[in-house]
């Protein structure tokens, strides 16, 4: 039976996030989270593969305890544990010090034979995550999977996206994969678990209580990159405006100055 | 540790055996004026055999040193091999930073030889600036879906490591330098343990309409666009104007356009003579991606911010507006 | 009946003289003003066409086509599926997609004020921005609410809240000799005298014009669910709905949607959220029930006793759309059912028949099996809480005059059936020219004769949106 662990990440609607243009801060209070959208796609792979071959999915996140929230939507469409690490410490951590973290306090749960991760998170959009958890976990790796094609005797073979092609490959386990969002749909969830899903029970894991937990190596100590300032993007003068009353006679216009540019 | 005793910057150079990827060029061509400012040597870093052509030209892009690294395990390009080359050079050689082009392949090994090396890394930046003072590269990238730019550094540690998406800076050769060093090194991995190898290669179908990096002309359509439904007339505008059809990263998240027609830093760089934007907002992550001779944007909001962008901008509804290019140009023929 | 002028350069010049640029004569007129979404029914170009700002306006076009006898044809966004919109006797398109203001919010009586070319997704976000929700949710969000007006549109959350006509207070609408009236007023009862305000409702701009309206809203939902729930076949799916009605859940909406629907939609927006299997079961129809709730616990309560519906019903599951992210692309897909039929379709026509919701089973074995006979695709959706069923004839391999001739025979003897089982020719849709024989069939000669008459008060020159509803003048000329 595979031993599967699956990263996911809450995060707020980019969207609706604003800076404020007083403190230059970002205001995120009040603004809805939704799941990041690829780690579903991860989830729905990994669904896949314990459907075929049998196995145990852990859900894994790192967030305040709302992050909760999204370890049940997760549960209810084929997690079957949730861990949830939490507590201020390892606040304001990069990629460097949340790969240790996760990596961590996955150790608590046994050991992986599979790790899905989104390709990146909607809000970071490093893209970094998964290969540092891969280092971390001493695990092969296969980015921008595409399909899972086969997994037994300690392999896996899957189709990875190039830019100009799909390469195959086969890896040994324990091996870390992050999918591409086209392949594999989430799917939803059925009433009895989604109703199960809220009443499970998720194990938090604070500072406290991961064995060997090294402090200075979570959170802000631990990371390796800062964002010593944000600032709004400089825009740019704004073009000639053509405003002539009416649809028709704005595009006969432009057509007229393009013509000029000789841009036609 | 001290930040003093690592110098000189880096850059890998991607290729497949036969050409080098641009963005290694592009990279060492924007490393250069870097580098001219921190005092820094520049060194491009060639893993297994390219042709003595190629290696002219990354020569031209002003680098003071070529590092080669032969030995076996580089047939195909697998993580482990690749990132160890990197631990076992850096380590050697302690260089300030190492500039790795943000392919897939790029974004799959440079973050994980960083944790190796135990040290910041960093992706997508679309500027890079240098703080005499702490001696740090600021990485400058756009983030919260552009929203803002954020400057990124790697206070403590070193190398810095960034990972830049390909087209992000120009390849403008500056010139060679009279001498360049050459240094060969030897790191082989044991093939029988690389843990992901490479079985077999399959190349998309060529659909030149997929194509849109070079294309004479654009029509970009944005998150305005009400549903799949209504981007047919986007297609036909891009037809009659001899161009091709592009998009946002929003439209590509919807499932409307498939990814290699989503234009910006996340998705292709586009260089065009003629630009029309159709219910583009105009985020940093879209439009650092658009380099164009003359570049017309359309959206309902006049506030939008892609009217900061462009040369020439109509307030309206996208669709009407496009109809009514549509039917203009018809009648024009 | 007098016939119509054309409009001669004088008159061009009167009308250019009321809204100036706005004046699209000949080759100027968009050609899009010469159908709707349904151009088998034929395109027909007007002369002219203006686009209208104001109710003035409006009312001074009117009486120089009054004067004159010009026929004039009122056009919103021309998302309708009946030719409702398209000018058969030329003369002039008067366009309301100017008209798109949001005026003004009453908070304290919770009505808006606006004019009629708002598009119903403006009017719904604006809403939702302070709030509050426009009940009526018809599929076409692109759609005006002028239109949907003019049409008593309904949609999906008819179930629970009604149609178009029961949030419309008040109108203002322009006669068709040019007199401004104002029909209705801004509260929540009337009992006084024949409401025009009704009558007008629905006409499909054979009566006035719409230049105003009011309309009532409510407070937003404070929270929703969706539930999917899957059957092996149509019967057993629709069987299912009348148990789900009398459960005192209260849905919002309950949309059917069969297995080759959900197969083109999922192709077309390469949004698979609907399953085509489940539990390793072919699913041959679902239903999509949506609550709303004060809290996630009701909700959850209401998905439960949906749930025992389900099993009792030999449903293959229930599943849950709860997640913002599930529900953006259920929508999605649910709104690209039409899309995704013309996506893949050469040759379209359709019928919006509504008949007992017992009886939807019955109609659709009855037009599958026409379907087959006569060599045309039968695809289907529709709001099965209220058994209005959307019913669309396609064909990409037949000619057009061999396709119209095989959907003839269905149409004719679908209506057919459809008023053997009680049913009416339009539930949300509405008449136009297209369906004109069917709704004369199914009301009968006296009906018929008296929506003549109430036509004739109202335009006794028959210059209002010429050969649609009961005007059969075109027809029998030609």
């Amino acid at each position: 039976m595979l031993n599967i662990l699956v990263c996911v990440k809450q995060i707020p609607d980019i969207d609706l996030v604003k800076m404020d243009p007083e403190t230059g801060n970002l205001v995120r209070a009040g603004v809805p989270t939704l799941t990041n959208p690829l780690d579903l796609n991860a989830l729905e792979a990994a669904v896949q593969v314990k459907e075929r071959y049998g196995g145990k999915i852990t859900l894994i996140t790192m967030g305040p305890p709302m992050a909760e929230s999204t370890l049940r939507e997760c549960l209810a469409v084929g997690g079957d544990e949730a861990v949830l690490i939490s507590g201020r410490p390892f606040g304001g951590a990069d990629t460097l010090s949340t790969s240790y973290s996760i990596v961590m306090a996955a150790a608590m749960r046994g050991k992986f034979d599979l790790i899905f991760c989104g390709k990146e998170s909607m809000d970071g959009a490093t893209g970094q995550m998964a290969s540092q958890l891969a280092e971390r976990f001493d695990a092969a790796q296969i980015s921008c999977c595409l399909s899972v094609d086969a997994v037994g005797d300690g392999k896996i073979r899957a189709t990875r996206a190039l830019e100009t092609g799909r390469e195959i490959v086969e890896a040994t386990l324990p091996c870390l994969i992050t999918v591409e969002k086209d392949r594999f749909f989430g799917r939803l969830p059925n009433l009895e678990a989604y109703l199960a899903a809220k009443k499970a029970e998720i194990t938090v894991y604070t500072e406290n209580e991961i064995e060997g937990l090294d402090l200075q190596k979570i959170g802000v100590p631990g990371s390796g990159t800062i964002v010593p300032k944000i600032y709004p993007p400089e825009l740019p003068e704004p073009g000639q405006i053509i405003r002539t009353g009416s649809a028709r006679s704005d595009v006969g216009r432009l057509l007229e100055l393009l013509a000029e540019k000789g841009a036609l | 540790m001290q930040k003093s005793d690592y110098r000189n910057m880096w850059v890998y150079i991607e290729h497949d055996g036969k050409t080098a990827a641009p963005v290694g060029l592009e990279l060492c061509c924007e490393l250069r004026k870097l580098c001219d400012r921190t005092g820094d040597r520049l060194y491009a870093v060639i893993l297994d055999r390219l042709p003595g052509a190629e290696e002219e030209k990354v020569k031209d892009c002003g680098v003071d040193g070529l590092i080669r690294v032969h030995g076996s395990g580089y047939a195909y390009f697998n993580t482990d091999a690749w990132a160890n080359a990197f631990t076992v050079l850096s380590r050697k050689y302690n260089p300030s930073a190492i500039f790795v082009g943000g392919t897939v392949n790029g974004r799959d090994f440079a973050p994980r030889f960083a944790v190796q090396l135990d040290t910041g890394c960093t992706s997508d930046a679309m500027e890079l600036d240098w703080d005499s003072e702490t001696g740090d590269i600021q990485f400058i990238e756009p983030a919260v879906g552009g929203k803002i730019m954020a400057v990124i550094t790697v206070p403590a540690l070193r190398p810095q490591i960034g990972t830049i998406r390909p087209g992000t800076f120009p390849y403008a050769p500056t010139g060679r330098k009279a001498q360049i060093e050459e240094i060969e090194e030897e790191i082989s991995f044991d093939p029988e343990a690389i843990r992901c190898r490479h079985i077999d290669f399959i190349p998309d179908e060529n659909d030149p309409e997929m194509d849109i990096a070079n294309a004479d002309c654009i029509v970009c359509v944005g998150n305005g666009l009400k549903d799949s439904e209504h981007l047919e007339r986007y297609r036909t505008l891009a037809k009659l104007l001899g161009g091709k059809l592009g998009c946002t990263r929003p439209l590509y998240d919807r499932g409307i356009l498939p990814y290699k027609l989503q234009i910006g830093q996340s998705g292709v760089m586009v260089k065009t003579k003629l630009y029309l934007s159709f219910g583009v907002s105009g985020a940093v992550n879209h439009t650092a991606g658009v380099d164009a001779d003359v570049f017309v944007a359309v959206d309902k909001n006049p506030e939008a911010q892609i009217f900061n962008y462009c040369d020439y901008g109509i307030v309206g509804d996208m669709d009407e507006v496009c109809d009514e290019l549509i039917a203009q140009l018809q009648a024009r023929r | 009946m007098a016939a119509y002028s054309k409009i001669t350069p004088e008159i061009a010049e009167q009308l250019r003289a009321v809204v100036g640029k706005r004046f699209y004569v000949g080759g100027e007129v968009d050609p899009n003003y010469s159908h709707d979404e349904m151009p088998i029914y034929g395109k027909y170009m007007p002369e002219a066409a203006v686009d209208a700002e104001t109710t003035e306006e409006v009312s001074a076009v009117m009486k120089i086509c009054a004067a004159n006898k010009i026929p004039v044809t009122c056009r919103g966004a021309g998302t309708g599926l009946v030719g409702g919109c398209v000018p058969l006797a030329g003369g002039l398109v008067l366009c309301t997609r100017r008209m798109n203001k949001i005026l003004e919010y009453d908070m304290d009586n919770l009505v808006v004020r606006l004019q009629p070319g708002v598009l119903l997704k403006d009017l719904a976000a604006d809403a939702q921005s302070r709030g509050l929700m426009y009940p009526p949710d018809p599929g076409e969000k692109t759609a005006t609410v002028g239109g949907n007006i003019s049409t008593n549109a309904g949609g999906m959350r008819a179930v629970k809240y009604g149609v178009t006509r029961d949030y419309v207070l008040a109108l203002t609408v322009v006669l068709a000799d040019g007199r401004i009236i104002e029909l209705g007023k801004s509260v929540c009862k009337t009992s006084s005298g024949y409401s025009l305000l009704h009558l007008m409702i629905g006409s499909e701009g054979t009566l006035g014009i719409i230049t105003e309206m009011t309309l009532k809203l409510i407070p937003s939902p404070i929270c929703d669910v969706s539930c999917l729930v899957p059957f092996r076949d149509v019967e057993s799916c629709i069987r299912s709905v009348p148990k789900i009605k009398l459960a005192n859940l209260d849905p919002q909406s309950i949309e059917f949607m069969d297995a080759d629907i959900v197969t083109s939609s999922a192709a077309f927006t390469g949004n698979p959220i609907f399953p085509e299997r489940v539990r390793n079961e072919d699913v041959g129809a679902s239903v999509l029930v949506t609550f709303t709730g004060y809290d996630e616990d009701e909700l959850d309560q209401k998905m439960i006793k949906l749930g025992e519906i389900a099993k009792e019903a030999d449903a293959l599951d229930v599943l849950v759309v709860a997640t913002s992210s599930n529900k953006k692309s259920a929508w999605a897909a649910r709104s690209s059912f039409l899309t995704a039929i013309e996506a893949d379709t050469k040759l379209i026509d359709e019928m919006d028949v509504v008949v007992p919701v017992d009886k939807i089973p019955a109609f659709l074995i009855y037009i599958r099996a026409l379907g087959d006979e006569l060599g045309i695709r039968i695809r289907n959706f529709g709001h099965a809480g209220d058994g209005n069923l959307h019913i669309y004839c396609c064909s990409n391999e037949l000619e057009e005059e061999e396709f119209k001739r095989r959907v003839k025979i269905i149409m004719d003897r679908a209506y057919t059936k459809c008023a053997e089982l009680e049913g009416q020719v339009s539930g949300e849709h509405s008449i136009g020219h297209a369906k004109m024989v069917y709704l004369r069939e199914s009301v009968g000669e006296d009906v018929f004769e008296l929506m003549r008459q109430i036509k004739a008060v109202f335009d006794p020159d028959g210059i209002l949106n010429p050969g649609k509803v009961c005007d059969s003048t075109l027809a029998e000329r030609a």
